[in-house]
């Protein structure tokens, strides 16, 4: 005993890992990209990133966290528990001017049938402390020993840059336990303006009284003429504008049924026809597009930047008249009513989009509005582009566009539709054998974005990364997700994976709003690295910065991301089938391998890096 | 107990008068879906209707590629001429009720016996029996009657639901398809916006 040397001792006890509790309940700390499993270990996609299960730690042992001014740096908590235990949690930072912001979530484990395991995703809000016990009572998980959290540090723009000092406590009994926060906020501020849109697609609002079932069927009248109702729509956009994204709601139907929120009210026929009633209209749009409705947002109260139109082939003109002058006539005087309307209100900051979202195959409509296969479908796009030109003033302040989305015949309509369609949303596959695509139609003034789905939570965390990555480096202005609201029947015991949405109701939680997923929170993250990275361009080459992200991300190299254009893009697109396509995109399929767990940690740190280079 | 007793009755018999109502004005709107539908018998010509589905798109109607599961969606095509003069007379048919109807277009496919596609819709989104994507469903029993008598049958099947179904004959005087003129007592704004 006498040889024993007291400080070493406490040396050691200092260094010993705070997780390493002997017995009892333990707490841990894991970077945003290690997905917890509800009984301790990291879930299987991403237990590639294992190695880095320490790595937010410094050689103090304290979480050590990096970040830009003007967003967001996250990390996640891990309470553990072999036996049964009643337990609290909170998350304090040391802000004296109180600006830095410390949001706590609890993370749900969804059962996932397809491969008969538990992911973590939805994410429950939490309120100052965090009580409860292990198993977690509502989540149901037999034999349950971890309970995950998410943090969102939030730095806006004005925190002073340097050193902050936090805890995370876990209580439990009469133990505490603490893990030393530190929070380096870094000189730079990431730019408000993204490089890339990511869109966050919907359809019509049903969804909200399936999800909402708890207000929906306490509510004594008809819900959907509530300020719940209207207020819930607008709580979907505030979440994903809060994550740097944006949302479209689409309002009708493939044979053109029109949900009443999305359209003025119009009556008369042919020569007579006008708008009679906007007030449902505006109750829903007025506060989107003149901003109010994110009043409350930490990045400040701003229109959105895009809005489906409720024109479709049977809107605000019957089809009844198709071809005739009164289509024509009640086409132009509706639409014209509709540009004075918003140049009234001011809603000049918002592209409104003429878009066609029906298929034949949906037997609405004679030609495919969306995506079009066969060529003289185009005819019909032109016609409205007449009709539109005469509707709208040309000198008129708010902005109409026209949008297709596109694949098999992208690249005759980028030829034949050149000043009708300006907006242009376009299939990922096939956009990748058009390679000069994006900058042709970018430089001509046009906006293009391509679509795709999110990724299931059993692929890795860095999955959802992918496709904002993949738009950076085509050089597209965006990506859209085409459905993020639909959970499946039971999202919440029986999982279908999450391949359609980002964003959950809260119903479940007594919450009247939705509730984010991890999926969106690292899709922000990764938003905001490449905000940084784009606004190094000045200092280098663009493809330069393209290349190395695509190397830190993958292992690529550019030309990895785009497929030799195809023998069959010489044919008429009617003369393809789909699984012509399969084989024009073999060459990306095969050359980009799935992004490992830390693929965007290297992206980031390449930021990170970047601007250490700029000090 | 006897004020129990009476509210009971009272409330019972409000119930019923509700159910009476229900039940006349359910009656009166099928009597006027009826009409209509002897009307389109009269006004759809079976002969374009029997243009609208090309070549191609009944080609790859009932084609399988373990490939690729779209195939045959995306190879639907319709003659748009014969499309558009069949929809505005659906349309203008519709206007003959006093309530919101939708007049659908139901064609059977050659060679493939018992199978039928709904070929145009309309803007209500209405059907008694559109399973909602399919390009090509089996024809439920009162569709194989009209097509194999030409007698008009209205299905109340579905609670709230009123669907005519009324022949569509051709220039031979076949019967080659038939017309769905259906309406719901209740209608739900939200549903198919999608």
């Amino acid at each position: 005993m006498r040889r024993f040397h007291w400080p070493i001792l406490v040396a050691l006890l200092l260094l010993m890992p705070t997780w390493c509790h002997a017995s009892g309940a333990s707490l841990e700390a894991l970077p945003e990209f290690l997905r917890p499993d509800p009984f301790g270990g990291i879930v299987a996609p991403d237990q590639g990133g294992a190695n880095f299960r320490t790595g937010l730690y410094d050689a103090r042992h304290h979480v050590a966290l990096k970040g830009w001014r003007g967003g967001y740096v996250s990390f996640q908590l891990l309470v553990k528990s072999p036996t049964p235990v009643a337990y609290s949690v909170e998350v304090l930072l040391t802000d004296p001017a109180h600006k830095i912001q410390t949001d706590l979530f609890r993370e749900w484990f969804h059962f996932t049938d397809s491969d008969k395991h538990y992911y973590p995703d939805a994410l429950v809000p939490v309120r100052g402390v965090y009580n409860s016990r292990l198993p977690e009572p509502d989540n149901k998980i037999a034999q349950q020993t971890a309970q995950a959290f998410w943090v969102d540090f939030y730095i806006p723009p004005d925190a002073k840059s340097g050193a902050y000092s936090g805890q995370a406590r876990l209580k439990y009994g009469n133990n505490h336990l603490v893990i030393p926060i530190e929070l380096t906020v870094l000189n730079g501020v990431i730019p408000a303006e993204d490089v890339v849109t990511i869109d966050h697609n919907s359809y019509g609002v049903s969804f909200l009284a399936e999800q909402y079932g708890t207000a929906y069927h306490n509510y004594s009248g008809n819900w959907f003429e509530s300020d719940q109702f209207f207020h819930l729509i607008h709580a979907y956009h505030q979440m994903f504008y809060e994550h740097r994204g944006i949302m479209h709601q689409l309002g009708y139907g493939h044979a053109g049924k029109m949900g009443p929120e999305f359209a003025p009210v119009l009556a008369g026929s042919g020569r007579t026809l006008h708008v009679a009633d906007w007030t449902t209209f505006d109750r829903h749009y007025g506060p989107l597009l003149d901003g109010t409705a994110f009043a409350s947002s930490r990045r400040g109260p701003r229109p959105i930047p895009f809005a489906y139109l409720p024109i479709n082939p049977e809107w605000p003109a019957s089809y009844e008249f198709w071809g005739e002058p009164g289509y024509e006539t009640e086409f132009v005087n509706v639409v014209s009513e509709m540009e004075r309307h918003f140049r009234e209100k001011g809603w000049t900051h918002t592209d409104f989009e003429v878009f066609f979202n029906h298929k034949k195959r949906y037997m609405g409509f004679p030609w495919d509005g969306d995506e079009v296969r066969f060529p003289k479908d185009i005819n019909y796009f032109l016609e409205y582009g007449r009709l539109m030109k005469k509707a709208i003033p040309a000198d008129s302040p708010v902005h109409f566009v026209m949008r297709a989305d596109v694949s098999w015949d992208m690249e005759q309509e980028f030829k034949q539709l050149r000043g009708v369609v300006t907006l242009w949303c376009a299939s990922g596959g096939i956009l990748s054998f058009y390679r000069d695509a994006p900058a042709t139609l970018r430089q001509r003034g046009d906006v293009v974005w391509y679509y795709g789905g999110p990724p299931s939570v059993t692929e890795s965390s860095s999955a959802i990364t992918e496709s904002p990555l993949r738009a950076w480096v085509w050089g597209t202005n965006g990506y859209v997700h085409w459905l993020t609201v639909s959970p499946g029947d039971d999202p919440w015991f029986h999982f279908d994976g999450g391949g359609t949405v980002l964003v959950y109701s809260g119903d479940r939680f007594d919450l009247t709003e939705p509730i984010p997923s991890i999926r969106l929170k690292i899709q922000r993250n990764c938003l905001q690295d490449l905000a940084v990275l784009d606004s190094f361009k000045n200092r280098k080459p663009i493809d330069s910065l393209r290349s190395e992200a695509a190397h830190r991300f993958n292992n690529t190299v550019l030309d990895d991301w785009w497929n030799p254009r195809p023998a069959l893009a010489d044919r008429p697109s009617d003369q393809w089938q789909g699984s012509d396509i399969d084989d024009a995109i073999e060459h990306t399929n095969k050359a980009l391998p799935h992004p490992g767990v830390m693929a965007w940690q290297s992206v980031h740190q390449y930021a990170l890096e970047l601007a250490g280079e700029a000090k | 107990m006897r004020t129990i007793y009476i509210l009971s009755l009272l409330l019972l018999s409000g119930t019923l008068a509700r159910a009476q109502d229900t039940t006349h004005a359910t009656s009166a709107m099928r009597q006027e879906l009826e009409s209509a539908a002897r009307v389109a018998t009269v006004m759809v010509d079976g002969d374009v209707c029997q243009k609208i589905v090309t070549p191609l798109a009944k080609e790859y109607m009932f084609k399988v590629d373990p490939r690729n599961q779209w195939m045959a969606g995306d190879n639907y095509d319709v003659d748009d001429v014969a499309f558009n003069t069949t929809k505005k007379t659906l349309i203008r048919l519709s206007h003959l009720t006093s309530f919101p109807s939708d007049f659908n277009l139901w064609m059977p496919i050659d060679g493939h016996a018992g199978k039928i596609q709904v070929v145009i819709r309309n803007k209500n989104e209405m059907s008694q029996f559109w399973r909602w994507g399919d390009l090509y469903q089996d024809a439920t029993p009162a569709m194989q009657t009209v097509l194999s008598t030409g007698r008009q049958v209205t299905v109340m099947d579905k609670p709230g639901w009123i669907s005519v179904l009324a022949p569509v004959y051709n220039s031979l005087g076949d019967v080659v398809g038939l017309v769905e003129a259906v309406t719901r007592v209740n209608l739900d704004a939200h549903e198919n916006v999608k």
